[in-house]
């Protein structure tokens, strides 16, 4: 294990491939797909998350699973010993197991149980998983080592790092502080579960975007420009 | 769910004789609060409901004393015994029956029975009272959907139909009933649990049957009449007005011809009014159109006066009470009070001169004028009359200033003792330790400190505390994350943490099931779609808790086998709470009509068995305190602690665990695991610190789990805070009758048992597991300061909480 470990390291030193222009890229894209996600319900099917969570839901993961798939697979680590094709699958395997992570994280916060409630939860539950997940899933794949320095130490050293974990962080503390107009009694459709969640969730993994994109500029431009030297 | 039948059938076939409405009533919706509001018209004063055990008299002016009694009526009451309470000698005669015993769901209503019909035949009374209690006792032991309750209505409504039969027998012109009117009701509603005490639809929304025996000559206009129909199952067509039940005294009042209660703000019913024929002049010969418009005027015109005198009577008041209280009403709510009544009553000594009775020969332009004019009156009237009403209603908060002064008082004390004591411990160990100092604030600190500010926040909301369960699930959950993802960070303890999350869940689950009246087990059973009437999954509700009891004292023997101090005292102890858990388990195998035992033991005896349990739970708490005194010092302070701990924890638990019903185990189980969970969880950051003690600062998250834990059983063991919240059924295990005392003790040990007195007894534990190896006098000195940081913020925000939760439902409650 510690070798391999050794090995990672390496590869990431010489492999700084990811540059700031590139994640803003990839950034940029995964906003266009939910933006176009968004646009398509509301002028297409004209329905949005309080009309009809349930459809918005599918929509939004379905049109955005493939772009975080494929763009996040661009970036796997190792590209040498890992292929993109088995990158693609690592996020494809990734995208259940995350929402049933996400679905027990849920309910166990006091998500309401019932079978009414399953079809919103499941898909919900799958659009979180794109958000936090799966891309971990593409680039990192079962490396224990990578996820548990992402998510239980939140320590991202170079831009990769940043990319993933700040947005996935934005996502769940957006989805945690969604939650709390919940008990209110004021009645209004959108305090029905999932929908202020959901909201919640792609306005913390928009502000995560932006959060690391900004700390891009501060550290990983300094980092970049230190090798430069 | 239409069980009374009767009471419909009359309404749809009698025409205007009799009707059904739809009756208001004000919340805090206990019976005492109703009794309270019903007879004097006012509006119940929340602090009342605290006294809702005893009740002592009213000494308002009231409907039965002041008016009935003072005006020579005579009154029988049967039923109930609040009223007796309410009213302890002004009755003619009375026939109480205890009310307070809530599994007991027959005596009242037999007494009741057996006195009613007799009486029906007495001439000695002027106003009857009969009180049921057998639907309010089935709802809150059974539930409103249950075999009990629809029963009872049943026996109701035939005892109904034997009433109306009586009375009609005896409705002939000069019969004994001729001019009675009869007036079936129901002080207050019940939630689907069949509690109540809230201001829910469910609770608030009673109805009131009222049949006048003698048929009123016509019907009031339309103007007055707020009633709307609907078709019954038969096609029948059913009408429903709407009467709150703030009105309900002065109608009665204006109905007996009585003077209205001082302290009333409610208005003359016109429907209820009408209802009564007496209220119409007496039938005239001429049976014509003119004649009908003649008796209408002529009632409206005996209405508009009616009116007038309510309204000066609720000015009074008004004037009164705004004069002599200390809160009273904001000026311009006032102002605009009077302006109304001011322009209602200019009105009606101007018109009443000009307002001639119309024509003696033939109905003319005049009648139609004269009763627009009067309809006028009664608008304006009615309109003071409600604003009055809306008034009192928006700001009607009558606080208890001292209990509230009091109340903050303690607060104040509690966090001053605390400081204290910190401040004393703190200097004890820079004694014993210098080298100790503050350290900075970890990010932990923030995040605790975060979890308990936003808890402390969401009392200041209705909303939260309605669903304050969940809130505190939620923290819980979150706090547990965030356990979980230290521990993924320290790799170790993955099990604990994943444990800790489940357990959150599991107590969630059966949070929201459990709100029904059911055992939690029986309904999950159900929810697996386990058939109910197989053999096997029977015994299941009944073998599991035993099963856990089995569990927890094998727990039990454990955790002390390795301990040798005090050797007397635990075996004692120990063989105490074994026993008295076996007593338990034969107590619910008596009580269960599973095991098919023969009842060989009649009430009384079966009774022996909690009464036990109590005792032994009493002796060995007095016991712990005498060997506190006798007890010397020894040597090992911490082992000496702990066993305390678990002494006082085991001579607790066997007492809660009965109280508790069949869930008891099964909670005392989720309390040990998560107890553990949070222990464990808690050592995780210690250890990682090379198992020095020299650090200082708390770690806060077990605590505020600790705390959030017993939040959330406090709603797992099925209470929530309002006051229908109280398991009254817990109150009379082991006992049959009521006691004031006795039973407010137990019913207090039911409510804060897993939430309060477990928790803070189990508090040593939380600190002795994290500093297994401090000795001494440093060890000590180490400990209390632990104990107080423990107990501080935990008090903190609960004694916050509650103060904060106390105000908030004095002024919040007319608010919602």
């Amino acid at each position: 294990m510690g070798k391999k470990t050794e090995t990672n390291r390496s590869y990431r030193d010489r492999n700084a491939s990811v540059t700031v222009s590139v994640s803003f890229m990839v950034h940029l894209i995964c906003v266009l797909g939910l933006a176009i996600a968004f646009w398509v319900a509301q002028n297409v099917y004209s329905i949005n998350l309080v009309s009809d969570p349930t459809q918005t839901l599918i929509l939004l993961w379905v049109v955005e699973s493939p772009i975080v798939i494929l763009l996040y697979s661009l970036l796997r680590r190792n590209p040498e010993q890992c292929s993109y094709l088995k990158a693609v699958g690592r996020g494809i395997v990734g995208l259940p197991i995350g929402a049933l992570l996400m679905a027990f994280g849920a309910v166990i916060l006091g998500a309401p149980i019932g079978i009414q409630y399953l079809e919103k939860t499941v898909n919900w539950s799958l659009l979180m998983s794109l958000f936090t997940v799966v891309p971990t899933a593409c680039v990192f794949g079962s490396s224990w080592e990578d996820w548990q320095r992402l998510f239980a130490y939140t320590k991202p050293v170079e831009v990769l790092d940043y990319i993933i974990c700040v947005p996935a962080h934005g996502a769940v503390i957006g989805t945690w502080l969604g939650a709390w107009p919940m008990p209110l009694d004021w009645e209004r459709p959108w305090q029905e579960w999932p929908v202020c969640v959901s909201y919640g969730a792609v306005a913390g993994y928009l502000l995560g975007i932006l959060a690391s994109l900004a700390f891009m500029l501060v550290f990983g431009g300094r980092r970049q420009h230190l090798k430069g030297e | 769910m239409d069980k009374l039948k009767v009471l419909q059938k009359l309404a749809s076939d009698e025409g205007s004789s009799s009707r059904i409405f739809k009756a208001l009533a004000d919340p805090p919706t206990t019976s005492l609060q109703r009794l309270k509001g019903l007879t004097t018209g006012g509006l119940p004063t929340f602090i009342d409901v605290g006294n809702s055990f005893g009740a002592p008299a009213i000494i308002e002016d009231n409907l039965i004393y002041q008016q009935l009694v003072q005006n020579g009526k005579r009154v029988l009451m049967m039923g109930d015994d609040t009223w007796v309470q309410l009213f302890p000698d002004q009755f003619e005669k009375s026939y109480p029956y205890p009310s307070f015993n809530v599994k007991d769901l027959h005596t009242v209503d037999d007494g009741c029975v057996h006195h009613l019909l007799p009486s029906l035949y007495e001439e000695d009374w002027d106003v009857l009272i009969a009180h049921f209690l057998g639907v309010d006792h089935a709802g809150h032991i059974f539930g409103v959907d249950s075999a009990p309750m629809i029963e009872k209505l049943e026996q109701y409504n035939d005892i109904l139909e034997k009433v109306i039969d009586v009375l009609k027998n005896q409705s002939g012109p000069g019969g004994l009933h001729e001019n009675t009117f009869f007036l079936v009701m129901g002080d207050h509603g019940q939630t689907l649990n069949g509690d109540h005490g809230g201001g829910t639809a469910e609770e608030v929304e009673t109805s009131l049957f009222a049949m006048s025996l003698k048929n009123p000559p016509a019907s009031i206009p339309s103007a007055l009449d707020s009633s709307s129909c609907r078709l019954d199952s038969d096609g029948k067509k059913i009408c429903f007005s709407t009467i709150q039940q703030l009105d309900f005294a002065v109608t009665v009042a204006a109905l007996l011809g009585i003077p209205f209660p001082f302290g009333s703000i409610g208005r003359v019913n016109p429907e209820l009014y009408s209802l009564s024929s007496g209220t119409w002049n007496p039938p005239g010969t001429s049976a014509s159109n003119y004649k009908h418009w003649l008796d209408l005027e002529k009632w409206m015109r005996n209405y508009a006066n009616v009116l007038c005198i309510n309204s000066w009577q609720v000015k009074r008041y008004i004037d009164v009470y705004s004069a002599s209280s200390v809160i009273g009403f904001p000026s311009e709510d006032l102002r605009h009070v009077a302006d109304i009544y001011d322009e209602a009553q200019n009105n009606w000594s101007h018109r009443a001169k000009n307002l001639s009775l119309c024509g003696n020969e033939v109905p003319n332009e005049s009648c139609d004028t004269s009763l627009t004019i009067l309809q006028g009156k009664i608008d304006a009237f009615s309109s003071f009359l409600a604003s009055v009403a809306e008034l009192a209603r928006s700001k009607w908060t009558e606080f208890d200033l001292t209990m509230m002064g009091l109340g903050l008082g303690v607060f104040l004390l509690s966090l001053f003792i605390h400081i204290v004591a910190i401040r004393r411990a703190d200097k004890l160990c820079q004694i014993s330790d210098p080298s100790i100092g503050d350290s900075g604030i970890s990010l932990r600190f923030i995040s605790t400190l975060f979890v308990v500010a936003i808890r402390a926040c969401s009392f200041l909301s209705n909303s939260y505390i309605l669903s304050e369960g969940k809130v505190a699930n939620f923290l819980l959950g979150t706090t547990g994350v965030l356990s979980l993802r230290r521990s993924i960070m320290k790799k170790r303890m993955l099990i604990e943490a994943v444990a800790f999350l489940l357990l959150s869940a599991v107590l969630r689950f059966t949070t929201e099931i459990g709100l029904s009246k059911q055992e939690g087990v029986s309904v999950f059973m159900r929810m697996l779609g386990i058939d109910e009437g197989h053999p096997v999954w029977m015994f299941i509700p009944e073998i599991v808790p035993m099963l856990a009891l089995i569990l927890l004292s094998y727990l039990l023997l454990r955790s002390t086998a390795d301990n040798y101090c005090w050797r007397v005292l635990k075996y004692f102890f120990i063989t105490g709470t074994i026993l008295s858990y076996m007593l338990i388990a034969v107590h619910w195998a008596l009580e269960s009509n599973m095991l098919a035992l023969p009842l060989v033991l009649g009430s009384v005896e079966r009774n022996y068995v909690p009464r036990m349990i109590y005792a032994i739970g009493f002796g060995q708490l007095s016991s712990l305190a005498c060997a506190q005194f006798f007890k010397q010092e020894t040597s090992n302070y911490t082992e000496s602690v702990l066993i305390k701990t678990v002494a006082m924890l085991s001579a607790w638990s066997s007492t809660i665990i009965i109280i508790l019903g069949r869930q008891g185990p099964l909670v005392a189980l989720a309390c040990i695991i998560g107890a553990w969970c949070v222990i464990r969880l808690g050592t995780l950051e210690e250890k990682a610190k090379d198992g020095t003690i020299g650090v200082f600062t708390t770690d806060p998250i077990p605590v505020t789990q600790w705390s959030l834990l017993a939040v959330c059983l406090f709603f797992y063991t099925g209470h929530w805070c309002a006051f229908d919240g109280l398991r009254y059924g817990a109150a009379f295990i082991g006992f049959d009758e009521f006691n004031l005392i006795r039973q407010a003790i137990l019913l207090s040990i039911d409510t804060f048992g897993v939430s309060h007195i477990l928790p803070i007894l189990g508090l040593p534990f939380l600190v002795l597991f994290q500093y297994p190896y401090s000795q001494g006098t440093r060890g000590r000195g180490i400990f209390s300061v632990k104990l107080s940081q423990v107990i501080f913020p935990r008090f903190d925000c609960n004694e916050l909480i509650k103060w904060v939760f106390l105000i908030h439902n004095n002024a919040g409650l007319w608010k919602s």
